[in-house]
């Protein structure tokens, strides 16, 4: 949440993807960095014991979304 | 929502009303607080001879900057006495040093707490215990100045359960885990001696730790250090699994780890703490097998792995000796770092007395 939202701050187009158990924490690293609307992608947790292909299925799913937030848009 | 803002002033006609408010306030770490009232905090500020808006320290990525003024108000809620607040803003120095990488241990799942160890002069002139019931309750030096810590992180940092701190399970150190070193009682240099500073100096020392887990052996130096090395290479500890940010040469996260030595002194008598560590530090160690077993090593098991073994601890420097505990008996504790070395390093930090 902290390098995504400072990347957009310094110009540079961000996209971040945060899993669901972790919608306060961000949305509230969010309000402390002056970014309240800042367009947090939410996945399902857990990641960490996907599989390789299961992980690559979630993130070809996920895609969409980053590209809408990299050019500006809302996930 | 609890206020994430810079500071909140609140009015009280009584004492249980003032308690009570400090709850909803969100100032707590679930036992009641002493409030803070100004003439109390500025009571401690004249002991320490430092100005309220004095920094400490920051913690950029929360942009949280730690006055002394918020150390002081915490080390007050947290029970303190003036004096015990050079410790406290010492502890404060060290935690926001910025190779201990606070925003870490005070927010991972792995839920650390901030083991404090006491060293010097400051040991006897605030009767921190360093003997029986070390862990234990009964003392309000050790038991404030560890609480202190923990409010300090809540209230001035945000590390708030549930919010920036999202520990899975946590341990009881959370709430206080303050120790001192018996170094009047052993010929071993005190902890802070062996880190840089002089004996007649104070110091605090700060370790993002797990909880620790007691050792009992019989007395007999070398069985005693065998158990301990047994213990400290336990599967399951932050040392022993794999992880982004350790050495993926080695495998595994490879931290450091403090371990108390209670019982008498006479009985390390032909041992240094030099000593001590150099048995320690190759036997602080795991089979490639079982670290297969346990998938921190990917790969299956394959002939001679029972054999090869990776160390879980980087230097002999690592191993964070300190003699403390009851006389009574040869109890030792082990307590692993909350992480890797690199991710966050044991910090030491000389307590300025009153001048």
């Amino acid at each position: 949440m902290h390098d995504g939202i400072h990347a957009e701050k310094a110009g540079v187009p961000s996209a971040t993807i945060c899993t669901d158990r972790f919608v306060p924490t961000a949305t509230a690293m969010a309000r402390m960095w002056g970014a309240p609307d800042y367009p947090t992608i939410f996945t399902q947790h857990p990641v960490e014991n996907l599989t390789r292909q299961q992980l690559r299925q979630r993130a070809e799913a996920l895609a969409a979304q980053v590209a809408r937030v990299l050019t500006g848009g809302l996930p | 929502m609890k206020d994430l803002g810079d500071t909140t002033t609140a009015r009280w006609d009584g004492a249980l009303e003032a308690i009570e408010r400090c709850y909803e306030l969100g100032w707590t770490d679930g036992l009641p607080v002493v409030p803070p009232v100004d003439h109390r905090v500025a009571q401690f500020l004249d002991y320490a001879g430092r100005d309220a808006d004095e920094v400490v320290g920051e913690l950029p990525e929360r942009r949280r900057r730690i006055t002394v003024g918020k150390v002081a108000a915490n080390a007050v809620m947290a029970g303190c006495l003036p004096e015990h607040l050079p410790v406290v803003l010492a502890a404060t120095e060290a935690m926001l040093d910025p190779v201990f990488n606070l925003v870490g241990p005070s927010s991972s799942l792995g839920g650390a707490a901030i083991l404090v160890i006491v060293n010097g002069p400051v040991v006897q002139q605030l009767n921190i215990n360093a003997r029986g019931n070390l862990f234990g309750p009964g003392n309000r030096a050790n038991a404030t100045i560890g609480r202190a810590v923990r409010l300090i992180l809540m209230n001035a940092g945000a590390a708030i359960p549930g919010l920036f701190d999202r520990s899975v399970i946590g341990h009881p150190g959370k709430y206080t885990y303050c120790i001192a070193e018996a170094e009047t009682e052993t010929h071993w240099t005190p902890l802070h001696v062996g880190r840089g500073f002089r004996p007649e100096q104070s110091a605090v020392t700060v370790f993002a730790a797990e909880a620790p887990r007691q050792v009992r052996s019989v007395g007999q130096p070398e069985a005693i250090l065998y158990a301990i090395a047994d213990v400290a290479s336990s599967l399951g500890t932050s040392m022993s699994t794999s992880g982004s940010v350790g050495d993926p040469a080695g495998g595994v996260r490879q931290g450091q780890i403090a371990v108390t030595i209670a019982g008498s002194s006479q009985l390390w008598r032909d041992w240094s703490k030099a000593d001590v560590r150099a048995y320690l530090h190759p036997r602080i160690r795991r089979s490639v097998a079982d670290l297969k077993q346990a998938l921190v090593l990917a790969s299956p098991v394959a002939p001679g792995d029972a054999q090869r073994y990776v160390s879980l601890v980087p230097e002999p420097e690592d191993i964070l000796l300190v003699f403390a505990g009851g006389e009574e008996a040869n109890m030792s504790s082990v307590i692993p770092s909350w992480g890797p070395k690199v991710g966050s390093t044991a910090v030491t930090r000389e307590i300025r007395l009153r001048p």
